[in-house]
């Protein structure tokens, strides 16, 4: 930048409207492209680049030549069009997958939301032990997925496991919870619900606690009860960020794979109930090495993911005010 | 005046009944919750007892809640029985490297966002967000391909490369940037000072608190990642705590205890960073919410 000398008034509006012709801004525009061409650079070699070969791939014949010294080297990609998807849509695991991730998604995802928004409005009471319960709900979060899944493996336990013991107690008799085929997309949700409800609660709370207090006074001035107030008040002004935990937990759950993957011992659950999408691209690929057809399970997945992404855009540009 | 007066009469007038109801509301309210937050944090008791117990104590019905005898050999056992040591060091040096790069280059790259006037700043910042509708395991088999063709698989570079950058990082930093006034910036223009220097002495102590949401996120991100580092290792030496946690499931089989213990000790680390740096993580989440 120039030494010590302020630009008039007057340069600064040119540089505006002139843009690249002025060489001020010229100068700034090299200096920013020099600020962002490190994450710039990283983001084109490991996320655009893939993406693009991704879709390519997926209207591909890859054959992957097994074993060159002991290793996998892809080779030979010929265009192949729509073969993969029609293989794909044929394909009953394929069609097992979807279904099993679309009725994990409508069953867990609303539950979640709505255990959440009951947690946020009884933490937003002004509890004196708020920062436990805030723990409590939340250590499921961020704790790794991996390792919570492993203990959950053990408490879903058939004959010895802490859940089996504890629904006894109420008379319900045992539930084969990871052997059972009906018992697997249950599993998975009660897991994951536990595990997401204090996020998303945070969120919401987070929400509830920008609302203007003086709309609750005038509220309880009226004489409405404090669940009126709730229904006609904190819900309505929730709005925004309720569709937003709704659509980010819809995207996730679509995308669900690390704790299947532990609670089934790395396999698709009795009779394959546990196979999810990312599973059966993740077994395409890396066991079966049908690269173009994981390619075209992914594209399948991203088109989910896109719509969803795209309808949560359109609604929050005409409702919600993103920018401070 | 006489609106005033009606006010008060209907603030006061429920006063006893009302009292009476709402702290019997209040006491349900405290029961339920802390019910609630004793069922989540069963789970991490049960794995925590679990851990300490023989065999044949983890086995019994009804169930052993406090271990005796106690048995901390589970964990020596369960140290010895696989690499955790080397898990460990790879876990930390993974997550340390990936949040170090993931923090230069949000920085710089939501500084220039937030705070500089340039040419096609709109669609490159598109572009970043539209990396969110991009589900990451869409790209494992062209990232697959792109690691071996790099020469990287089972390497430390494919598993902190790739990670340097996230297009949350950038947005974050950008919302925090954008905190700043713009008077700062032209103040220090008017001193002569480089914009590179305000941004490393001025710019980036103000956003501290922002830097160290980021940080903290990309390394518990980095700490609990998964599939990435099974598809993209293959030796045992390359193994993270959680990909190591899932080898030694396969090895243990069905000896609990052990397999508690080694649960244990890849989660007490995260809960240790979150204690001493809740408020950090409390923001960071909610303000992918709020805002």
């Amino acid at each position: 930048m120039g030494r010590g000398q302020a630009p008039p008034p007057r340069l600064i509006i040119m540089a505006n409207r002139r843009g690249l012709r002025n060489p001020r801004a010229l100068r700034e525009t090299g200096e920013a492209y020099l600020y962002l061409l490190p994450a710039f650079f990283i983001m084109s070699l490991f996320t655009f680049y893939p993406f693009i070969n991704a879709l390519l791939m997926s209207f591909q014949d890859v054959r992957v030549v097994a074993r060159v010294d002991g290793q996998l080297v892809p080779f030979h990609r010929t265009f192949v069009g729509l073969a993969n998807f029609q293989v794909l849509f044929n394909d009953r695991h394929f069609i097992q997958a979807l279904t099993q991730t679309s009725i994990y998604v409508v069953v867990s995802v609303p539950l979640t939301l709505v255990l959440a928004l009951l947690l946020a409005t009884a933490l937003n009471q002004g509890l004196r032990l708020r920062p436990f319960y805030r723990l409590a709900f939340f250590i499921p979060y961020i704790t790794p997925v991996v390792a919570l899944a492993m203990v959950w493996t053990w408490i879903y336990h058939d004959r010895v496991g802490l859940l089996n013991y504890l629904l006894g107690l109420v008379g319900i008799s045992r539930i084969r919870w990871l052997n059972d085929p009906s018992f697997a997309i249950p599993a998975i949700t009660v897991f994951n619900v536990l595990r997401f409800v204090g996020y998303q609660a945070l969120i919401l709370l987070a929400g509830m606690q920008n609302i203007d207090r003086t709309y609750y006074e005038a509220a309880r001035v009226d004489g409405a009860s404090p669940v009126r107030a709730w229904q006609h008040i904190t819900v309505p002004l929730l709005t925004p960020q309720l569709f937003f935990v709704f659509l980010i937990s819809l995207m996730g759950a679509y995308r669900i794979f690390d704790e299947v993957y532990i609670l089934f011992a790395g396999g698709a659950g009795p009779l394959g109930s546990a196979r999810t999408l990312v599973f059966y691209l993740v077994d395409q690929a890396f066991n079966n090495f049908r690269f173009g057809r994981a390619a075209a399970a992914s594209v399948v997945l991203f088109g989910i993911i896109f719509v969803l992404a795209l309808f949560q855009i359109t609604v929050t540009q005409r409702k919600v005010h993103y920018d401070q | 005046m006489a609106g005033l007066e009606v006010v008060q009469q209907s603030r006061v007038r429920p006063y006893g009944a009302y009292r009476l109801r709402r702290g019997l509301l209040r006491a349900c309210l405290y029961v339920v919750l802390t019910v609630g937050a004793l069922f989540m944090l069963l789970p991490f008791f049960w794995m925590i007892s679990t851990s300490f117990k023989t065999l044949a104590d983890a086995m019994r019905i009804p169930p052993m809640w406090i271990p005796s005898p106690f048995v901390p050999g589970n964990y020596t056992a369960a140290w010895h029985a696989a690499p955790f040591a080397r898990y460990f060091f790879n876990s930390f040096f993974i997550s340390s490297m990936t949040m170090v790069g993931e923090v230069i280059t949000c920085v710089f790259a939501g500084y220039a966002f937030a705070k500089m006037k340039f040419f096609g700043k709109h669609v490159l910042f598109m572009l970043v967000l539209a990396t969110f509708m991009i589900p990451g395991h869409m790209l494992l088999v062209p990232s697959y391909v792109l690691i071996r063709g790099l020469g990287w698989y089972d390497t430390y570079w494919a598993l902190i490369m790739p990670w340097v950058t996230s297009a949350f990082g950038i947005f974050l930093m950008r919302q925090f940037f954008r905190t700043l006034p713009d008077e700062l910036w032209d103040a220090a223009r008017m001193d002569g000072c480089p914009r590179l220097r305000y941004v490393l002495q001025i710019a980036i102590p103000m956003v501290r608190p922002g830097i160290a949401t980021v940080a903290l996120l990309q390394f518990i991100n980095s700490w609990n990642s998964f599939l990435w580092v099974l598809i993209m290792t293959d030796s045992p030496l390359m193994r993270t705590i959680p990909v190591g946690l899932r080898f030694f499931q396969q090895e243990a089989g069905t000896q609990y205890p052990m397999l508690m213990a080694a649960s244990t000790m890849a989660i007490v680390p995260v809960i240790i960073l979150f204690f001493f740096a809740q408020k950090h993580f409390v923001r960071g989440f909610a303000r992918t919410g709020v805002k």
